[in-house]
């Protein structure tokens, strides 16, 4: 207890949500100088937990420890003056003020009542170049890139002198250069005394940049172990049993042409865009963010216009720009954006899986109510949705939760051609298998898959084969056995005309 | 949708347990239960059947507007044209019935295809046109207004007869507003709940790209969700008109952001996504039982003004609150934190309804002396001094003989002084003097007086077609005629001059400029070369007048149909006034006169409104007493120049 080194330590905290208990019984504890990883699947209650530190919860019963001293922790400030700061997910950045009033909002330096520009500025530049990043105080921050919001963000956390630093997936968006470039700001903060709170999913990293890991699941704190430990034993205490293959794809049996889209171009955003997805096969779009993938699938499905080409489904073509003509046909989207553009997060889980077939369970302009519950309850049961009750607001579901009510919409409308935009993003590993076997589920009842994803080891392990596409245009296919990660990156890279310079937005590991 | 959920999810509570879950669930159920004792406790005349159903009555037009807004504010819209729809619809519908002879049946439809024009119109440029809703919806409501002065060409047009039974009894008692407000209600309910479109609008309002993503037709939707607000709009104002058996231009101003505050008193979002049919009923309703309670607790009509906000807040506070606090109980365990806020949520409660017995019986003045008589004077609007000094002199007057005086304010509302007659009538009054805001427009309402047995006494503005024991006037039409006669005189027969008119549709106007008109046929040499409205008002006076004087900057007269204008128009003319532009005004206010003993305004036809005011009490009183009173007082009005100026006081 009285470890001088020990900065905080969580004691039995419990937290409960309607309907849900959230945390039961969390033990953590941190000390001076480390970088201590939680680790869990999403809705296991890492954010929950460092929402309590951050000061947007209060704990229900158990105590935080401050120095030895419990504390209660009320808000922002609280959290603030007991030298906690936090990097979330999403950022909590102004886009038009500049990157030196992002840095010191609310505390701006002030000279007579007015915010003393200079001494703002300067203070700020010498808290970018600690933390690595080249960048003018006086940037927007609207021009900035990912990872430069992210140094931001931490030169933000530095100067609020911050003794604790919590970090939710930081890595998630960043290109491996930027992990690195990251990890040695981190390893020299650690130095400095900092002790450093990190989420991630990314159990690699665990073992580059970790001191100790504490495990969450169900939450509840089921173990704590050193950063060494192998990657399966991780995976084990994560899920709660052992995954026995990541990518379980199983090859279904492959039928007509089903999809068919040729020489799709939008002016300046793809050029002659033309492939074929077949019944029961899964085609991965690989490439760089910025390649233009999610842009021609959304054409595809016409929830955005294109200029030439054509998009068929089993042979009759679709009318273009036209979302109505395209789920007519049979084709479905599970959009990039899970909150921004695949769910009503203030409706219900039932409600959200009626979306899609409300109309066809409208009889005479009312709708069959009982009909769609019964509907739902089958799907989410399916799926095997964890939630208090088709009643429970998709907001508070985990991410992993939310995907599965967004592909769940889709599939009971009976799609016959899905296309998965990121399917798996900030999604945990356990969750990530459950959707796989989705997947081959689909494709064995003689769908067609469509899927982009970022994670290389993803398109290739579930995809039979794999495009590749370059600055809007396809640089190459691969079959599944041909495609390995550097065939891949050799295309995204080689583009038909001048390569990348923003390498910043880029991403890959 | 939120409480829905909440609902569904506690099945087994008990029926005391589910009463408290119930009024947890939904602050605005108990912001209007608390409104309700409060009231109760403080006026023994409002818990009585009569005025239950009276609160009902004239809860009817909002309760409809409102939940025609409630699906456009669920779908994350907002209309504000639906009060001018309102009052277009009824227009087309008199317009119609009586100047083109359709048959009433023929006018409804086109009433309503009117109101659903409206909407599609504003569904369009907001779809197809990519409009904000709330500039949209603006633009409506100024042209919807516009469009209704053109067809009635500002006056108020009389509904035939079968149209105006919509505003009757049905079997002597059930209020034909309030079933036609419970059908409507009903229907909103269905709509939102079982319909395609219904479900739509949670969606849309919820997450609009998801809801495209997922094969909603978005556009079309919208279209159909602005046009229902536009349908209920037209039931609105037919409703409203048949209450008035006339439809008045200028009917339902303001009445959008009523209908809002209702919707979101009864837990919507304006970020969208929530809203159901009982909760704005309650909003809507909580508004009528505050405005009904504040007349039979005779709050005064500034301080009415005061305590509405304070309760829109207090509701939507509690509200607030109560989601917080009631959203923890439901978990498994009752901790301590839930208990804390749930406790929050009682203590404010406490205080609003401490707030709300405090404020009331701090403002309403009059109940403390047990006098023999007690009057109502029910008044156009405050918001001129001319009426300010009816008041005062009605008060003076009342305070002289001991009568207890209570004063209304309808702020120019037909319809609410409708109302305010209906409170007074529940409150067994001896006797009520009306300002009409409009001498048609009160026929209904004053009808229904003379049916309960009080005798009515009209001042400054008749009433039409209901028996008066007596009317105190100033006569408009001979004072428009002697101001036509003093500023020509002055002119010395020649020259160009500009009116400024009164607000469009008000009788005070008509009258005024008739008799203007009138007067200066007598001079042919006198030119009017623009007539121009400034609503009363000083500051649209020195608008309207700067605006005239661009194109015409060499007009000789003004003639404005008040002082107030007057005064504006001086403004506008700056050091011109009084030298080279003779302006004459109306009213002689204080304002006016001193403006006539500056020199700047050359006269002011004086009306004496503290005579007007204390000769109608002195009325009042004899026919409260019983004793006979002249038909007919009319007090003069003269024409106050800067000779006579002095000896003349209101």
């Amino acid at each position: 207890m009285s470890n001088p080194d020990e900065l905080l330590r969580i004691e039995g905290i419990r937290k409960t949500f309607p309907g849900v208990v959230a945390l039961d019984g969390v033990d953590f504890d941190l000390r001076r100088g480390e970088v201590h990883v939680l680790l869990g699947e999403n809705g296991a209650g890492k954010s929950t937990l460092i929402k309590m530190l951050s000061g947007a919860y209060t704990p229900d019963a158990g105590r935080i420890l401050v120095g030895g001293e419990e504390v209660r922790i009320h808000g922002a400030q609280d959290s603030e003056r007991l030298g906690f700061a936090t990097i979330y997910q999403e950022f909590n950045l102004v886009p038009d003020l500049t990157v030196a009033e992002n840095i010191f909002l609310g505390r701006q330096p002030r000279r007579f009542g007015m915010i003393d520009r200079k001494t703002m500025e300067a203070d700020a530049e010498v808290l970018l170049k600690r933390v690595g990043v080249s960048v003018s105080p006086r940037a927007r921050v609207r021009e900035l890139g990912i990872a430069r919001l992210q140094m931001v963000e931490i030169a933000k956390a530095l100067s609020l002198d911050a003794r604790v630093l919590i970090m939710d997936e930081p890595t998630a968006v960043l290109t491996s250069e930027e992990v690195e470039k990251l990890f040695a700001i981190v390893r020299k903060l650690r130095e400095d005394g900092v002790g450093i709170v990190f989420i991630t999913h990314h159990l690699e990293e665990i073992a580059a940049l970790g001191d100790r890991v504490t495990v969450i699941r169900d939450g509840k704190s089921v173990g704590q172990v050193p950063a060494a430990t192998p990657e399966d034993e991780l995976v084990r205490l994560m899920v709660g049993r052992s995954i026995e293959q990541q990518y379980p794809r199983e090859r279904a049996d492959t039928g007509a042409a089903l999809l068919s889209v040729e020489g799709l171009t939008r002016d300046g955003v793809f050029h002659d865009v033309g492939f074929q997805v077949h019944a029961g096969e899964v085609v991965g779009i690989a490439g760089l963010v910025g390649a233009g993938r999610t842009e021609v699938v959304r054409a595809v499905f016409g929830a955005d216009p294109y200029d030439k080409g054509a998009v068929r489904v089993a042979g009759a073509e679709v009318r273009r720009g036209d979302v109505n003509a395209a789920m007519a046909a049979g084709i479905g989207l599970i959009p990039e954006d899970r909150k921004g553009q695949g769910l009503v997060l203030d409706a219900s889980v039932e409600e959200n899986l009626g979306l899609v077939t409300l109309r066809k369970a409208t009889r005479a302009g009312l709708v069959d109510l009982r009909g769609q519950r019964e509907a739902a309850a089958r799907v989410a049961g399916r799926l095997g949705v964890r939630m208090a009750g088709l009643g429970q607001h998709v907001r508070t579901l985990s991410g992993g939760n939310q995907q599965k009510v967004v592909i769940g919409k889709w599939l009971l409308a009976d799609t016959k051609v899905l296309i998965l935009d990121e399917p798996t993003r900030g999604i945990d590993v356990g969750a990530k298998v459950e959707i796989y076997q989705l997947i081959n589920e689909l494709t064995a009842a003689g769908a067609a898959v469509l899927m982009i994803s970022s994670d290389l080891p993803e398109v290739l392990g579930m995809s039979d084969r794999v495009l590749v596409m370059a600055q809007g245009r396809i640089a190459g296919e691969l079959a599944a056995d041909e495609a390995t990660q550097d065939a891949v990156m050799a295309l995204a890279v080689s583009t038909p005309t001048t390569p990348t310079h923003e390498t910043e937005a880029t991403r890959g590991h | 949708m939120a409480t829905d959920t909440l609902k569904s999810t506690t099945g087994a509570g008990g029926a005391t347990g589910g009463l408290r879950r119930l009024l947890l669930d939904n602050g605005a159920l108990t912001a209007l239960i608390v409104l309700v004792i409060a009231m109760s406790a403080l006026s023994g005349d409002f818990m009585t059947a009569d005025n239950l159903l009276n609160v009902g009555v004239q809860a009817a037009v909002t309760a409809i507007l409102a939940f025609g807004v409630t699906f456009v504010i669920v779908s994350a819209g907002i209309d504000l044209s639906v009060g001018s729809v309102a009052a277009l619809s009824a227009t087309v519908l008199a317009w119609s019935a009586t100047s083109q002879g359709l048959p009433v049946a023929l006018a409804v439809v086109l009433a309503i295809a009117t109101g659903i024009a409206c909407g599609l119109v504003n569904g369009f440029l907001i779809s197809y046109g990519k409009l904000p809703p709330f500039i949209a919806t603006l633009a409506m409501l100024s042209v919807g207004r516009g469009l209704s002065l053109v067809i009635s060409q500002g006056s108020p047009i009389a509904l035939p007869g079968s149209v105006s039974h919509l505003g009757d009894t049905l079997g002597g008692w059930l209020p034909v507003p309030v079933l036609v407000m419970v059908v409507m209600g009903l229907i909103t309910a269905l709509v939102l709940g079982r319909t395609y479109i219904g479900r739509s609008m949670y969606a849309i309002g919820g997450n609009e790209e998801a809801a495209r993503l997922s094969g909603l037709r978005v556009k079309r939707q919208k279209l159909a969700i602005y046009a229902f607000s536009g349908l209920f709009a037209a039931a609105a104002g037919i409703v409203l008109a048949a209450r008035l058996s006339s439809a008045q231009p200028q009917a339902a101003q303001g009445y959008e952001l009523d209908a809002i505050a209702a919707v979101v008193i009864g837990g919507a979002s304006l970020a969208g996504g929530t809203g159901k049919a009982s909760g704005t009923l309650i909003g809507a309703l909580i508004l009528a039982v505050l405005r009904n309670g504040l007349n039979l607790l005779s709050v005064s009509a500034f301080w009415q003004q005061v305590v509405i906000g304070v309760v829109i807040a207090l509701a939507v506070l509690l509200d607030t609150v109560r989601r917080k606090a009631g959203a923890t109980p439901v978990a498994a365990g009752a901790s301590g934190g839930g208990k804390g806020r749930q406790a929050a949520t009682y203590v404010l409660a406490a205080v609003v309804a401490a707030a709300v017995v405090g404020a009331m019986s701090f403002l309403h003045s009059g109940s403390s002396a047990a006098k023999d008589q007690k009057i109502g004077l029910a008044l156009s609007t405050l918001n001129n001094p001319f009426f300010v000094q009816i008041r005062a002199g009605a008060q003076q007057e009342a305070r002289k003989l001991g009568v207890d005086l209570t004063v209304t304010d309808a702020q120019n509302d037909a319809s609410q002084q409708a109302n305010q007659l209906q409170n007074f009538t529940s409150e067994g009054l001896g006797t009520i003097i009306v300002n009409a805001v409009d001498s048609d427009a009160v026929t209904p309402a004053a009808k229904a007086v003379n049916k309960a047995g009080i005798p009515l006494v009209a001042v400054d503005r008749a009433v039409n077609n209901a028996d008066t024991a007596a009317l105190v006037a100033s006569d408009n039409v001979t004072g428009g005629r002697l101001a036509a006669k003093s500023l020509a005189d002055r002119l010395g027969g020649k020259g160009t001059i500009v009116v400024l008119q009164g607000q469009a549709g008000t009788s005070a106007s008509r009258e005024r400029g008739a008799g203007f008109t009138a007067g200066l046929k007598a001079y042919p040499g006198i030119k009017v070369v623009a007539e121009q409205p400034a609503d009363w008002d000083r500051t649209k006076g020195l608008d309207v007048m700067t605006n005239l004087l661009q194109a015409h900057p060499d007009v000789d007269g003004v003639f404005a149909e008040n002082d107030e204008m007057a005064l504006g128009a001086i403004k506008a003319l700056g050091g011109k006034a009084g030298k080279s532009v003779a302006v004459i005004g109306f009213d002689g206010t204080p304002d006016g006169l001193s403006a006539v003993k500056a020199g700047t305004l050359y006269a002011s036809v004086a009306q004496q409104p503290t005579e007007l005011g204390r000769i109608a009490v002195q009325n009042a009183l004899k026919v409260a007493e019983g004793k006979k009173v002249t038909k007919s007082v009319m007090v003069p009005v003269k024409v106050v120049t800067k000779e006579n100026v002095a000896g003349f006081s209101g």
